[in-house]
Order: structure tokens, then C-alpha cells, then sequence
């Protein structure tokens, strides 16, 4: 495997993986900037156009015609939050060259598609196109609408906006459905302009052989447009509230949910990440082995971290009954970490789980994409390995302070309607 | 034992296959340049299989609705610990799944996979089921239920196979009802697992960063041979007919969701094989961006980004699905409907189909590149009765007559079932 990293200058970064291994290749081009209520839903659909039409192909038909003749190429837009930034994204994936049975020159014309999406776009006098604009406002809409559909994410995202409030981060990538209805043609095409002129790139390009054409092109493309770009910062610790915040709302479910969201002001990371895997990272966790193993109180409970935001979401699958008592041994089972009651069994088991998920980066194109990511938002590009060691040199101590350092920021819940006080 | 490779005349990918002197089916494949480990320990027992019999038994031994998954909570606990508790020695990363059809047990790791390989071969291997344990397990499991009930993908998805069959437990909810599941008691578990966890019935997948030799060693030193005892599930008799047309459900959801679903006639083995790869390019050639068909429909803001299709096939049922969300799903069902009328009419264009069988093939390619999906290619194909690469086989070899010989005999009106759930907020 080899990888570079190429400044290509307005703050653009040009990433490359070279691994022989893989039978197809992927491009991903991130744009990156502040997660704001009003412009998340413009940037959304102003990216999302991209990949509806092109220049070229001028109707999602043709377009979609042209990639299921490139052996299924893959051609999608994206957007996601990471703390109070918003990332948007161009991707594409194809196969090689090489399992093209017709010897079609399937790199060429997806470079062809990728530069025509991103730089010549189906738009006119500041405005795409309409009916791709259309298709693709409408899709987003109906995304917001179907949040609510996935009930887990649904309590986590409620839970961000009250852990959150008043910060970029309380805001879901999509935007609200308010925001989204507002968007026109010429507001999402502004959006897009200023995407290209204003925003912190990265192109990330995997593959199993070097194509220096891939760099060239985008280079070239973007020299032609005039830059003004200025950095974000990723990390933005979010502080505790004063008093636990406590919010529930009642729904039409079956099963309730329970999400509390904790803060940290400590800035020792891996201190941190490690104990929140021995408190609810693994099948064999505190939170696990005590709240739904032991105490059958959840069907689920779980503990991740948002380093960005210095916060730590704990969310569980309840009855009514049981939301009291399992809130209480949730808390309990911190309050053991910072009493210093874990193993070294404990620590060794979490530090093997997470050695074993650092040592599968590589294994798919979109894991090289991300973890790279990642770390030049980190602001230092390390490999699996350095990171792993630096997770081995956490002390039974710093966990201890880790866990000290976590304060209860809010609770919420989601509750059955008949079950609902 | 005997070593047979098996290489893909499309691709050049190979695997090895081994008929191991325990009953087992072994099929492994070493993928230079990866560094993780998938291994999937599979039995073809899922939900459906609650009614077989033993080639000694005179009568058939019927179960409750979710054993099968009842039973694969339980195998996760030995006599002296949690099977976890073992993994978390070695990193792994380990899960199991029930389906209609099979249940697997896997893990997935970069390390220690010789560790993790045993863990797997023995606990699965070794039941332990106790009043208390079973007792404890029907109230996670009873959660399990009630979380999958607010899933409104998995309401919608269950509601159509309800409208689709009359007798075939493929309609029943995998892991069973809060009563069904409270009928299960340790004796009942072990008559299930004697029965369908004997090797002969049962698949070893593993791919990535691992060596043949070593792995079948350890299988020579874990596997315990079985003797082939004619395990032998029926199923009901299923009428060709659909139970009802149209199911509607309320739940909390945004745009309401939809599954069109027709009811096809199913088939075995190597066949069902052929006619699986000719449903999923048939309905691509509804459903693809590119069709005429979805551009109506989008272009009538009828269906969104999540419009999609399934061809769902398995021991005595055969569907192929159109899902999405729309806010009106009728209209979309009415679309369907008349675009497949035209196409009988007027038959399939080449261009289109050969573009649509290059898509699939391009899609087959990228499966061959990810470890997590060789190994599961490989235990769903064992478990139809097929080889592991006879899919890019199949399709390579399909031509548009077959498609629209599909299309003409299978997707009729009167077999055309629809499933929907809508907002209550």
C-alpha cells in the first residue's frame, strides 16, 4: 500500500492509496465547512444536483444510462456532520480496467463523469437545471420526513439537538424541513459556487494502480476557479449544562428509548475513547454485561464518543418501567470505572477490540477514504499503528481521570403514548 | 479429504472446497493483500423450518413460531461463561443472525483468527440450555420483538408475505410472538438443535488473511464427526394464489412506505438459481434510474432516491418486491402494473437489457472484492445448493427471451400483492 498527500494549493489536499489488492477504484471529493441551520438543506441539494444531471448527461436518465454501461458505476453525493461541520461530498466507484470484457477505458470516462459533475454542471444563468433541482429537493424533503422512521437514530439526533443546543451541532446535516422548503434553483446553485470557491477540500483517490491523470484533472479544474477558502475548526468541546437537561416526548412505539448525553472537559482522547469501550463499546462492556445482560433492563445499550464535540452518548432500548432503574446502574456502572473497579482483563479486552478493528483498515476502498479522512481532521496523519500504540500507553490511571472528567449534560426519552405519564 | 478448487471462468477467483470427514461443507478462500478474517458457521435451519422429521422418525415433530432464533440466543451461553467473554480474549468481533432459512454464527477480526476460529467451532458445537436461562431469554427476546415491531421496513416487509402466503411459514416473524416464544423450554431446544445443528446440515465459510492448511487443521482437531440422519423439513401446502391484495398499517413514519410484491411460482437448486438472476435483471429492467418506468414515476413525484427491488427466493417461496416510499403507493402499483402489460405486449429492448445484465455483472465483480461479502457469498450459495461463482455464471449465460419469458408467466395481475404503512403523525 502506498500513500500520499498532495497540497494542490487554495486548500485543497489530493489524497492517494495505492493497494493492489482491490478490483475497483473510488474517488471521493469532500468539501468542508460550517454546519449552519438555513445553509445545510441549500449545501445539501446544491451537491445533490451534481450527481442528478450533468452537463453532459443532461436528464438523470442519461446519466444513469451512461453508469449502468460502465459495468454499474456508482456516482452519488453526500452529506454529513462531524461535530459543528458539515462535509459534502462527490463519490464515485468503478471497476478496473481490467474486468472490462468489451476493454472499455471505464477509468477514462469516469474521471470524463466526475470532472463534468463537479465543474460543468446541468446549470444556466445561475440556476441547475430544473427538473434535476426537483427530483433532488424532493428527495431530501422526504429524507427529513423519514427520520423519524428509524426510531434509534431518531432519539440519538433529538438527543444532539438538546446536548448541543445553541452550537452548529444541534442541527442535523439535512437541515429542517422548513429550511429545505425554501431552498430554490438559484439559492442552491449559489450554494454550490461557494462550496467550490469558499470551502476546505480534500479528494481522496483509492486504487489498485497510479493514475497521475486522476491528480492532473482536478488540479486543472479547480486552477480555473478563483478561491477564497478559509479553515474550520473540527474540535469544538461543548460544555456541560449547569443542570441536567431532561426532555421526553411520546410517540406511537412499542419500546422506549432512553438517550444520555454526557461532556467532557479533559483533552486526554485516548484516554477517553478507552474507557467509553470499557464502559459500553463491546458485547462484553460494563453496560452490556450489567444493564441487559445481568439486569435484562435494556435490549440495547450502548456508549459512543463524539471527540469533536468532547461529548459521549450513552442510548438504550427500554421498557417504561425499567427507565428509572436502568438510568441509575448506567450511572452506576461510571461511577465503577471512576472508583477504580475494572479489570486489567477489562482494559486488555477493550484494547483487543480495538487493535483488531484498527488492523482491518485497508481491507475496502471506503476504510482507506475514512480513516485518512479522519485523521487530517485530527491534524496529523498517523497510521493504524501509531494510533494503536498510543491507545496501549493509556494507564489504568488516566482512565480513572477519563471517567471523573464525564458530567451528565441531558437525558431523553422517547415514550410509548399509552405508557407516557 | 479431498481438496477441490472451484475458480470462476468469468473472474479467475478461486476458493477451495473440502467435504470434511465430520459431514461438515468447507469452503475457504485465501485473499492475499487483505488483512482481516470473515468466518461464518452456518446451519440451514431458519424460521421456516418448523415442521421435519429424522430419516428413523415416523411422524413429523412440529415447533414454535422463532426457535430457530430462540435457539441461536441461547447457543451463545456455555456452561461456564458467555461466548463473548471468550472472544474478548482474541478482539474479535463476533455476531450471529437467524433468517428465514439458515442461522450463522461469525466473527470478523485482524488477529488471532486461529483463536477465534476455534471459539467458534466448539461453542457451536456444545449446547447448554437450562430452565433459568431459557426463562431469562423470553424476556430479551420478547424486547427484540417489540423493537422490530417499531421498525416500519420490517412491518411492511412481514404484511406483504401475509398478503403473499397462506400456509408458508415464510410469513411468520422470524424471531415468533411474545406467546409463541413462551411455549419453548429446554427440551424443546435440544430436540432442535440435535436435529439441525448435525454437521452433515451445516457450512463453514471463511475468507481474507488466513491459510487452508491451518484452518482445516483446526476443523480436524474441533470438528466432531456426525452421521448423516436424512433430516428431512416440509413445508405446507401453498396455493399458487395470493392471500389478499392490499395491507395498510399505521405507524409513526413520514412518507408512507410501500412493498409491491408478486407471487411467483418456486423452484430449487440450480433452477431457482437461473430464475433468481432472471427476476433480478427482469426487474431491473423496471426499475433501473435509466427505465422509462421509473422516470414516469419520478417525474409524477410518485417514488424517491429509496425506490428499489428485491428478488427474495428461498425453499418453497419465490417473490420479487418493489419497495419505496411514495404518497401513493396505489398509483405506483397501477404504473407497475401497466408498464409490465406493455412490456408483454411489446417485448424487451436488447440495448437495454444488455446494458442492465453489465450493471449486474460490474456489482458481482465488486462483491469479489470485500471479505465480509466472499464469505457470505459462499454460505448462501452452499445453502441453495449451488457453487460458490455459478451467479456470474448464470448471468453471463442469460439471454432477453428468458427475461421476458419471466416477465409473461410470473408477474401477472393476479399475483400482485401490496403492502403499505402509513403516518400517524
Amino acid at each position: 500500500m502506498k500513500y500520499n498527500r498532495t497540497e494542490l494549493g487554495g486548500n485543497i489536499g489530493f489524497s492517494t492509496v495505492i493497494d493492489s489488492k482491490f478490483k475497483t477504484n473510488s474517488i471521493s471529493i469532500r468539501f468542508i465547512t460550517e454546519l449552519a441551520k438555513g445553509t445545510a438543506a441549500d449545501n445539501t441539494i446544491g451537491m445533490g444536483v451534481l450527481t442528478t444531471s450533468t452537463g453532459t448527461y443532461k436528464t438523470l436518465a442519461a446519466l444513469s444510462e451512461k453508469l449502468s454501461e460502465l459495468y454499474g458505476a456508482s456516482l452519488s453525493s453526500s452529506a454529513t456532520k462531524r461535530g459543528d461541520i458539515q462535509i459534502l461530498g462527490v463519490n464515485a466507484s468503478w471497476i478496473s480496467n481490467k474486468y472490462a470484457f468489451d476493454g472499455e477505458d471505464v477509468t477514462g470516462e469516469m474521471l470524463d463523469m466526475v470532472c463534468g459533475a463537479l465543474f460543468a454542471p446541468n446549470a444556466e444563468n445561475g440556476e441547475f437545471d430544473k427538473d434535476s433541482f426537483d427530483i433532488t429537493k424532493k428527495d431530501l424533503l422526504d429524507k427529513i420526513e423519514s427520520e423519524i422512521n428509524n426510531k434509534r437514530g431518531y432519539a440519538l439526533a433529538k438527543a444532539a439537538e438538546i446536548a448541543f443546543r445553541g452550537e452548529p451541532a444541534e442541527n442535523s446535516c439535512y437541515d429542517t424541513k422548513e429550511s429545505a422548503e425554501k431552498v430554490t434553483s438559484a439559492s442552491a446553485y449559489k450554494a454550490y459556487r461557494n462550496l467550490l470557491e469558499t470551502a476546505r477540500v480534500e479528494v481522496f483517490y483509492v486504487a489498485p494502480e497510479e493514475n497521475n491523470a486522476v491528480m492532473e484533472r482536478i488540479k486543472d479544474a479547480f486552477s480555473k476557479i478563483s478561491r477564497t477558502s478559509k479553515d474550520y475548526s473540527f474540535e469544538n468541546p461543548s460544555k456541560a449544562k449547569d443542570e441536567v437537561e431532561r426532555a421526553s416526548e411520546e410517540l406511537d412505539v412499542n419500546q422506549c428509548k432512553m438517550v444520555m448525553a454526557f461532556k467532557t472537559d479533559s483533552t486526554d482522547l485516548y484516554a477517553v475513547k478507552l474507557m467509553s469501550i470499557i464502559y459500553g463499546g463491546t458485547p462484553v462492556s460494563k453496560l452490556f454485561t450489567n444493564v441487559r445482560e445481568k439486569l435484562s433492563l435494556c435490549y440495547y445499550c450502548a456508549c459512543r464518543t463524539i471527540a469533536s464535540k468532547s461529548a459521549m452518548f450513552v442510548d438504550s432500548g427500554v421498557e417504561k418501567a425499567n427507565i428509572e432503574k436502568a438510568e441509575n446502574e448506567i450511572l452506576f456502572q461510571l461511577d465503577e470505572i471512576r472508583n477504580g473497579n475494572f479489570t486489567d482483563e477489562e482494559v486488555e479486552s477493550a484494547l483487543l477490540s480495538i487493535d483488531n478493528s484498527l488492523s482491518g483498515v485497508g481491507d475496502t476502498t471506503g476504510s482507506y477514504i475514512s480513516w485518512y479522512f479522519e485523521r487530517l481532521c485530527d491534524g496529523e496523519v498517523i497510521t493504524p499503528q501509531q494510533q494503536y500504540e498510543r491507545f496501549l500507553a493509556v494507564t489504568r490511571e488516566r482512565i480513572i481521570e477519563a471517567a471523573k472528567s464525564v458530567k451528565l449534560d441531558s437525558v431523553y426519552l422517547m415514550l410509548n403514548k399509552e405508557e407516557a405519564k | 479429504m479431498e481438496r477441490n478448487i472451484i475458480t470462476s471462468p468469468q473472474t479467475g477467483d478461486s476458493c477451495i472446497h473440502v467435504k470434511h470427514s465430520s459431514g461438515l461443507d468447507i469452503y475457504i478462500s485465501e485473499m492475499k493483500g487483505f488483512s482481516t478474517v470473515e468466518a461464518l458457521f452456518g446451519t440451514k435451519y431458519g424460521s421456516i423450518n418448523t415442521m421435519f422429521r429424522m430419516r428413523e422418525d415416523s411422524e413429523y415433530t412440529c415447533v414454535p413460531e422463532g426457535i430457530a432464533h430462540f435457539l441461536e440466543h441461547k447457543l451463545f451461553e456455555n456452561e461456564d461463561c458467555d461466548v463473548f467473554e471468550l472472544y474478548a480474549k482474541t478482539g474479535a468481533s463476533a455476531n450471529a443472525f437467524t433468517s428465514f432459512d439458515k442461522t450463522c454464527y461469525l466473527f470478523s477480526c485482524s488477529k488471532n483468527y486461529k483463536e477465534s476460529l476455534k471459539i467458534l467451532l466448539d461453542f457451536v458445537q456444545k449446547p447448554y440450555f437450562t430452565k433459568e436461562s431459557v426463562d431469562k431469554e423470553q424476556g430479551i427476546i420478547g424486547q427484540e420483538i417489540k423493537m422490530t415491531n417499531d421498525n416500519p421496513e420490517w412491518r411492511v416487509f412481514f404484511n406483504m408475505l401475509r398478503c403473499l402466503y397462506h400456509n408458508h411459514p415464510v410469513k411468520i416473524d422470524i424471531a415468533g410472538t411474545v406467546e409463541s416464544i413462551a411455549e419453548i423450554d429446554a427440551d424443546l431446544l435440544y430436540k432442535c438443535y440435535n436435529t439441525f445443528y448435525n454437521l452433515n446440515n451445516m457450512v463453514l465459510a471463511i475468507a481474507g488473511n488466513i491459510s487452508a492448511d491451518e484452518v482445516l487443521a483446526i476443523c480436524d482437531e474441533c470438528l466432531k464427526p456426525c452421521e448423516d440422519k436424512g433430516l428431512e423439513s416440509v413445508f405446507p401446502d401453498e396455493p399458487a394464489e395470493i392471500v389478499t391484495a392490499e395491507c395498510r398499517e399505521t405507524q409513526p413514519v413520514g412518507t408512507p412506505i410501500f412493498n409491491i410484491a408478486y407471487k411467483c411460482v418456486p423452484c430449487s437448486g440450480q433452477e431457482r438459481l437461473k430464475k433468481g438472476v432472471c427476476a433480478m435483471v427482469a426487474v431491473e429492467m423496471f426499475s433501473d434510474v435509466s427505465t422509462d418506468l421509473y422516470q414516469r414515476l419520478l417525474k409524477q413525484q410518485l417514488i424517491n432516491s429509496s425506490f428499489g427491488t428485491e428478488v427474495f427466493t428461498g425453499d418453497g417461496y419465490f417473490t420479487v418486491i418493489f419497495s419505496g416510499e411514495s404518497s401513493s403507493p396505489e398509483k405506483v402499483r397501477d404504473e407497475i402494473k401497466a408498464e409490465v402489460a406493455r412490456v408483454c405486449e411489446s417485448g424487451l429492448s436488447e440495448k437495454d437489457f444488455q446494458r442492465i445484465k453489465k450493471s449486474a455483472y460490474g456489482n458481482l465483480i465488486r462483491e469479489l472484492n470485500n471479505v465480509e461479502a466472499v464469505a457470505n457469498l459462499f454460505i448462501n450459495a452452499h445453502m441453495d445448493g449451488v457453487g460458490p461463482f455459478d451467479t456470474i455464471d448464470a448471468l453471463s449465460k442469460l439471454t432477453s427471451e428468458e427475461c421476458l419469458e419471466f416477465i409473461k408467466n410470473e408477474l401477472t395481475d393476479d399475483k400482485l400483492v401490496m403492502s403499505v404503512v402509513e403516518g400517524t403523525v
